[in-house]
């Protein structure tokens, strides 16, 4: 073993555990409190000015609600939060109905079951930026990849169609790279709950004559839905305050139809610099986000307890 | 009900050999228990008849049927797990009409009711209907996944260790509720357990299985008095069977041959020495409450037995130890068969 050295260990005696503790964790709660923290109680102060940020010399006006009311009022926020929910909704349904399907392919434990896993997980790893960029290139009408395949198959001319140009097409296009990306998330998670369901359940079923179909529906998904139910909550957190690849794919346009609510709160900060106006409505978000998630967590608890 | 048949059945795990040249037949009726110690192929034997394994050789036959290659669902069988594999979402109501709801069955909705509740009745579970499965204590679960097998009326109940998990008194009080369910219904059951006493007091018939392999099957009266090996012997009894190597004690007229002397209390006659000749010496006594044990020293070697609960002998007695009617074993350890005497 290692002898502390003495000039440490001189000035660490007297020190009672506790302090010990403290010390240890207060480089973390130092960091916490000076990035997540103070920004959040600061920029609810300036939920309630006129402040805006590229004009600091500027003198403040406190005005109280106005900033909320205006927010709750507008029409181009609610179809940005149309916007955000529709992509959310569509991204959630299909990488539920994907990643639980190839969870359960996956857990049929079939030869090199664990290769690929492996495959299907590399999305995953990559940067959401990476992502956004080469899907702009599989994207390109003339050389992409995308286009190139849906021709392929379809004899639909590739140029014909802009994925990321079209006002009927970017949304669904944004949704297909999320889902691309994310699908094996859901899987992991849900192979999982699949793995966490005994052998024997399954033979005490077999032996009562349940068929595959009703040991799918009795047994199957009734003990992963906790599972799958947690995969929906990390991916609605995430996807509701989807931005990097969003902006990266479209810039929130053709249009604003890909206009999702993070796109709208960045213009609203950093292109028309309403700083202001723009915590105010992070703070929305952040509140809606927060209520969403607390009464999905209660039905998820309830679904546990079953 | 139907009778059951194992003929010639081997089954290996890799390398590991579970089930060796099986030969068993369960009689339509018959309460026939399996007593091993773990992974003697027990627990393979009753998965084998249930179709949750396939032999690597020999036929599984029910009630005439060759079902060696059936799949669970074809075969007529009930099985009741070690583990409490109870659908945990569904109440204990739907845990037991869940074998009836089979689109196989076609069972009308009054007639599942019926069955449900009579069931629940029977396995003294019918004040809980409505509770969730994971709601129950462990034996009520155990009670809920036996309930779900005597639901259906098969060709054969098959059960591993359903008892294990309960405690003492519990098992106790089962212990009697399923042999007089059994007998009630007429059933034929294959059971399976480590536990000497619930072979003892259930079976019809005991098969004594090692390493594969059936022993000795017999009536546990036949199992307990005319052990085919040391190994038989020592599985019943309790305290065990003391072993004896021949000429330790005086055994004049043991039959010839014997190397091994089998004795169990009732096989032995303990007195306090009075003359200073002695056999033994008591080691310590062990009280129980209704009975000792008591532990003699032969030696370098020791001799367990029980004693009533007023013995007059105190650790440290000088005794005399005399044989009666003691069981005898060959250099092989196989039973000589009579009785000495």
């Amino acid at each position: 073993m290692l002898k502390t050295p003495r000039r440490l260990a001189k000035k660490v005696e007297g020190l009672s555990d506790r302090a010990v503790a403290w010390l240890f964790i207060a480089p973390t709660m130092a960091l916490l409190l000076a990035i997540n923290i103070f920004p959040l109680f600061w920029a609810i102060g300036l939920s309630f000015t006129n402040y805006r940020a590229n004009r600091p010399n500027e003198a403040i006006a406190n005005v109280g609600l106005r900033n909320y009311e205006r927010i709750l009022t507008d029409p181009d926020i609610w179809i940005a939060m149309q916007t955000t929910a529709n992509f959310v909704f569509w991204t959630i349904a299909l990488q539920t109905v994907i990643g639980f399907g190839l969870a359960f392919l996956i857990d049929r434990k079939f030869r090199g079951h664990a290769f690929w896993t492996t495959i299907i997980l590399v999305p995953m790893m990559l940067s959401p930026a990476v992502v956004g960029n080469f899907w702009r290139f599989l994207y390109q009408p003339q050389i992409g990849l995308f286009n190139y395949i849906v021709s392929f198959f379809t004899g639909i001319p590739p140029s014909s169609f802009e994925m990321l140009g079209s006002v009927q097409l970017a949304p669904w296009a944004i949704i297909i790279v999320d889902t691309w990306m994310w699908t094996p998330y859901v899987m992991l998670i849900c192979l999982a709950g699949l793995r966490s369901i005994p052998d024997y359940i399954y033979e005490a079923a077999e032996v009562d004559r349940a068929s595959p179909w009703r040991q799918f529906w009795s047994i199957t998904l009734p003990m992963a839905l906790p599972f799958i139910m947690l995969a929906v909550l990390f991916r609605g957190i995430e996807n509701f305050k989807m931005f990097d690849m969003v902006n990266l794919l479209t810039g929130g346009g053709p249009g604003s139809t890909t206009e999702v609510a993070s796109i709208t709160l960045k213009r609203e900060a950093f292109e028309k610099w309403r700083t202001g106006y723009s915590s105010a409505f992070a703070i929305i978000l952040f509140v809606a986000v927060f209520g969403l998630a607390n009464i999905y967590v209660k039905a998820l608890n309830r679904v546990k307890q079953r | 009900m139907a009778e059951v048949m194992l003929r010639g059945v081997a089954k290996s795990f890799g390398q590991t050999r579970a089930i060796e040249g099986l030969d068993l037949t369960i009689a339509d009726g018959e309460f026939v228990v399996l007593l091993g110690p773990t992974g003697a192929g027990k627990t393979t034997t009753l998965r084998l008849v249930a179709g949750l394994e396939r032999p690597d050789a020999g036929r599984v036959l029910i009630g005439g049927e060759d079902v060696t290659l059936a799949p669970p669902s074809a075969r007529d069988v009930t099985f009741v797990f070690q583990q409490y594999s109870l659908y945990p979402h569904l109440s204990v109501y739907e845990n037991l009409a869940f074998p009836l709801r089979s689109p196989a069955r076609r069972m009308g909705k009054d007639e599942i009711k019926r069955r449900v509740e009579a069931t629940a009745k029977l396995v003294r579970i019918d004040h809980k209907l409505e509770s969730r499965a994971t709601r129950l204590s462990g034996g009520e679960m155990q009670r809920v996944a036996i309930g779900r097998a005597l639901v259906r009326q098969p060709a054969i109940y098959l059960m591993d260790e359903p008892l294990s998990s309960l405690d003492a008194k519990l098992r106790a009080e089962m212990r009697l509720e399923l042999k007089r369910i059994q007998q009630e219904l007429g059933a034929t059951l294959l059971y399976v357990t480590h536990d000497q006493i619930e072979a003892m007091t259930m079976a019809d018939r005991i098969g004594i299985l090692k390493d594969g392999e059936l022993i000795q099957i017999g009536t546990p009266r036949k199992i307990y008095t005319e052990p085919r090996n040391t190994h038989v012997a020592t599985r019943l009894g309790q305290p065990a069977i003391n072993l004896l190597p021949q000429g330790l004690l005086p055994d004049a007229g043991l039959p010839a041959g014997t190397k091994t002397v089998g004795a169990r209390t009732e096989h032995l006659r303990i007195e306090k020495s009075a003359n200073g000749q002695a056999d033994g010496v008591v080691d310590w006594i062990e009280h129980l409450g209704d009975q000792n044990h008591l532990h003699v020293k032969l030696g370098d070697r020791k001799l367990i037995t029980l004693s009533p609960p007023d013995t007059p002998l105190a650790p440290g007695d000088k005794v005399m130890i005399r044989y009666n009617n003691p069981l005898c074993f060959d250099a092989d350890g196989n039973w000589l068969g009579g009785r000495a005497q």
